[in-house]
């Protein structure tokens, strides 16, 4: 059956790859301005016609466009994502080095969101209409309304600046060289911040699904024969309208996976956390180009994998697909 | 989940308390960085400020520009230089070595240029144009035959260029190469222990430092985005130091901070309104001058840069510049630019509220200006309302840095023109110290004014520059730059509206020996190591 299903989405998931890998492609070099500058450094005015050739040709940016475009391409097949033009540096080195603090930053915060988002919403809809429901409505929507980059600075702030109880910045303190246990309490002390951040702004989309879903779940007339076989109001919510109020919260979830590799471009911006966002924004004003096709090819390629997941890990959730097919 | 939750708290605690320490008793200054800067070796840094300097604590130069940016004889004892200014005979100092323990020779500095000459880098490849030849006779002796006199040998290329350990850079041969190598063995008074890629770097101080001993025995760089939280940091201790410019909000705060002290001093960074001479409109100097005269740049200062900025000349050098031409000054005032309008014609015919040329077209603008600077977008919107009321209109455009470049200096090369009518801009303090920045910043030919971004021609100032940048006699160098800033401020191809001042700050209590360089601040070698006697 899993052949199937690959045979059928294969050529479908091929022609997305060969689309994204064209756009991330384009998009960069449709942007105004030239990556002179970080290819050769801030005096690159004095530089002369020459000079500038040797550059160019050094990164292969004197080739005409289509030639550029088949030599990327047969570069990704072999899974040769190029050099960056700002560092040097192989572009799967660097997104290899800033992957790890993404992932912690942004899957850690996702998987946080979602558990606090579910318990939220189920409490909310269970006291709907009362003043604790009505209330996280409308904390809710305040969170949702926050702008994050705010959000980080009242953070910093407050409970780094302030109080002293959280760095003010990077993913681990610079230059302590901590080892083993006192490094990772180094790197969850520094985490707490950005992470709590980027909770709170995720929440409210989780819990509004989560109670939305919920609600229209107890409206439904299992729930009704439930209630009529004497089943307990407790049992009721979490043996027959929760697990079925969890399908669209696992949806977004499986969605919100595939980005996570995208990493969360502001936070780690104001909190100088050294991932792929930050990397990205960098990129997009150093219009280093190499490394813009990598970062969103590994984007592309990650919330790919995310659907067929989300493909495959649905029907065990749902039966009604199962029976479906 | 309540032990979860009490056992999250307690390990919270623990880990306070054994982090706390660490920062304290380290010995560490930890200096702020704006972004990466590579591996910080002469081929990978990325910012001519503050990358140059740091990569300087790494790598020497033959000379230093010293606290006043005059270059003094750094790797180098003794110079000689020939009556014509063309042969430069320097002995270098007795027993000098690379990280690795190898001597330094002349034989790598001659490496040095002619590896420079052939891997292109915008600030090293240039100073090679004007060598004929580089030998070294002698381990101890290097002789540059230069291919005519120049002014600003001694600062921009002796006291510049970085010297290679020929030994470790002969296997690099491409830039591709050049730009990817991670090598970071130099003879500086830091040597790089640890490059964490987006986080920090940590130099540890060079024991066998031929200049003495360094100051300070292990530097940390961390990498700090954004500008508020770097100045967050340092308030919060996290920091010592800053390689940005406080903003001028914060100065008053931070002269308050306890444990905080704050260095201000003339700036040679410069915000300028750069005309586009080429335009049909604005290559009439006489509605240049219009147009500056419309600008209270006294009230920018106070307006802007709580007046923490020094008003600008109309000869482009700051007063507080060894060439600026004394007694230069703009005057200008609203009723002089009105007057001026009227006598030239620039009238509004049509009663539009916005005046017209002779010929009928309507002076109306577009002022482009980066987003990245918040100071000049609200100067330009300044600009903009001063301009509406003498019926001149203003249309603001900002845009990202690349996106704004694109159109005022495209490819960054001044031979390739420009698409703008006025730009709010600035130049960066090495400008400023340049004996040559006159040059570069006014000469019609594109080759040579590479930093004309407005196209400006003047037969006379030509002559003068070209002049001036084989003149070796500092006195006469003075003379010629006068006279230069005379013509400048006569034609006004662009209006200097002020020089921030360069105001730093650090945590005295961790480290308060930080030398002072003129117009640019204290990420300067002098910080950490006194010049070789």
């Amino acid at each position: 059956m899993i052949w199937r299903f690959f045979a059928g989405k294969g050529v479908q998931y091929a022609l997305v790859l060969l689309f994204a890998a064209t756009a991330n492609f384009a998009l960069p070099r449709m942007m105004p301005g030239s990556p002179l500058v970080f290819l050769a450094g801030e005096d690159v005015g004095f530089m002369t016609e020459a000079q500038r050739t040797q550059l160019y040709q050094a990164f292969g940016l004197d080739q005409p466009i289509y030639r550029q475009y088949a030599i990327y391409l047969a570069n990704l097949a072999q899974g040769n994502l190029g050099h960056s033009f700002q560092q040097g540096r192989p572009v799967a080195e660097i997104i290899l080095a800033r992957l790890g603090w993404t992932v912690l930053l942004v899957g850690g915060a996702l998987l946080l969101a979602t558990v606090i988002g579910i318990a939220w919403g189920t409490l909310a809809a269970w006291r709907r209409g009362r003043p604790f429901d009505i209330g996280s409505l409308a904390g809710a929507m305040l969170l949702e309304s926050t702008p994050s980059f705010w959000l980080a600075m009242i953070f910093i702030a407050v409970l780094a600046a302030g109080a002293r109880w959280f760095p003010v910045f990077g993913a681990m303190t610079p230059g302590a060289g901590l080892r083993g246990t006192a490094h990772i309490l180094d790197v969850a002390w520094h985490l707490v911040l950005p992470m709590a951040t980027l909770t709170l702004i995720t929440v409210p989309t989780l819990f509004l699904i989560m109670r939305a879903s919920l609600l229209s779940v107890l409206g439904e007339q299992f729930i009704t024969s439930a209630r009529a076989k004497g089943l307990t109001e407790r049992g009721v919510m979490f043996r027959h309208a929760m697990r079925n109020a969890l399908l669209p919260v696992a949806t977004v979830f499986m969605l919100n996976l595939g980005y996570i590799v995208s990493g969360a471009t502001v936070i780690e911006t104001v909190f100088s956390y050294p991932g792929i966002g930050r990397l990205l924004f960098e990129a997009v004003l150093a219009r280093d180009y190499p490394v813009l096709q990598g970062a969103f090819f590994i984007v592309t390629v990650s919330v790919i994998m995310a659907n067929i997941a989300a493909d495959l890990i649905y029907p065990l959730l749902d039966p009604r697909v199962r029976h479906a097919r | 989940m309540r032990k979860l939750s009490v056992s999250l708290v307690l390990g919270v605690l623990i880990l306070m308390l054994l982090l706390a320490p660490v920062g304290a008793q380290s010995g560490a200054v930890r200096l702020a960085l704006t972004r990466d800067e590579g591996w910080l070796n002469p081929y990978t840094y990325q910012t001519g400020y503050p990358g140059w300097n740091i990569m300087t604590l790494v790598y020497d130069t033959l000379y230093y520009p010293d606290l006043n940016n005059e270059p003094i004889p750094w790797l180098v004892r003794t110079t000689r230089v020939s009556t014509d200014g063309r042969t430069w005979t320097l002995t270098l100092r007795p027993n000098l070595r690379w990280h690795d323990g190898r001597p330094l020779t002349s034989a790598d500095v001659k490496f040095t240029f002619e590896y420079a000459a052939r891997v292109a880098h915008s600030r090293w490849t240039p100073t090679t144009r004007n060598l004929e030849s580089v030998e070294a006779p002698d381990p101890q002796t290097v002789v540059f035959r230069l291919k005519q006199a120049d002014a600003g040998f001694r600062l921009r290329t002796l006291a510049d260029v970085p010297i290679l350990p020929a030994h470790i850079w002969e296997s690099v041969t491409t830039v591709a190469a050049a730009r990817a190598f991670r090598n970071t063995v130099g003879s500086g008074p830091y040597r790089v222990e640890e490059v964490q890629d987006g986080q920090f770097y940590r130099l540890a101080a060079n024991p066998q430092y031929f200049a003495g001993p360094v100051k300070v025995r292990e530097l940390v760089l961390p990498i700090i985005r954004d500008a508020t939280v770097s100045f967050t940091a340092l308030q919060a201790g996290q920091i010592d130091a800053n390689s940005r410019v406080l903003t001028p909000e914060l100065v008053a705060q931070f002269e308050k901070t306890q444990g905080i002290t704050v260095m201000r001093g003339p700036g040679f960074a410069s915000t300028i309104l750069q005309f586009n001479v080429e335009h049909p409109l604005l290559k009439d100097a006489r509605l240049r001058r219009a147009i500056a005269s419309t600008i209270n740049t006294n009230l920018m200062v106070r307006l802007l840069m709580l007046g923490y900025a020094t008003v600008g000349s109309p000869g482009y050098l700051h007063p507080a510049s060894p060439f600026y031409a004394a007694g230069l000054k703009f005057e200008g005032t609203k009723a002089r630019a009105v007057a001026i309008l009227n006598e030239a014609g620039y009238t509004d015919r049509n009663g539009d509220g916005i005046r017209e040329a002779p010929d009928g077209a309507p002076l109306q603008f577009t002022l482009l200006t980066l987003a990245g600077n918040p100071v000049r977008i609200r100067g330009a919107e300044l600009i903009r309302t001063w301009l509406k009321d003498v019926g001149i209109a203003v249309n603001v455009r900002v845009a990202e840095d690349a996106a704004i470049i694109d159109q005022v200096w495209p490819e960054f090369d001044v031979c390739r023109g420009r698409r703008f009518d006025m730009a709010v801009f600035g130049w960066s303090a090495p400008v400023m110290s340049r004996p040559t920045a006159l040059v570069d910043l006014f000469h019609s030919d594109c080759r040579i004014g590479a930093i004309n971004i407005g196209g400006y021609k003047n037969p006379a100032l030509d002559r003068l520059g070209e002049q001036l940048v084989t003149t070796v006699d500092p006195t006469r160098q003075k003379q010629i730059a006068a006279q230069m800033q005379k013509i400048v401020a006569q034609d006004l191809p662009i209006h200097v509206l002020f020089y921030p001042e360069t105001i730093m700050a650090f945590r005295s209590s961790t480290y308060d020996r930080w030398a002072f360089q003129k117009g640019q601040g204290y990420v300067t070698k002098l910080s950490f190591v006194d010049p070789p006697k």
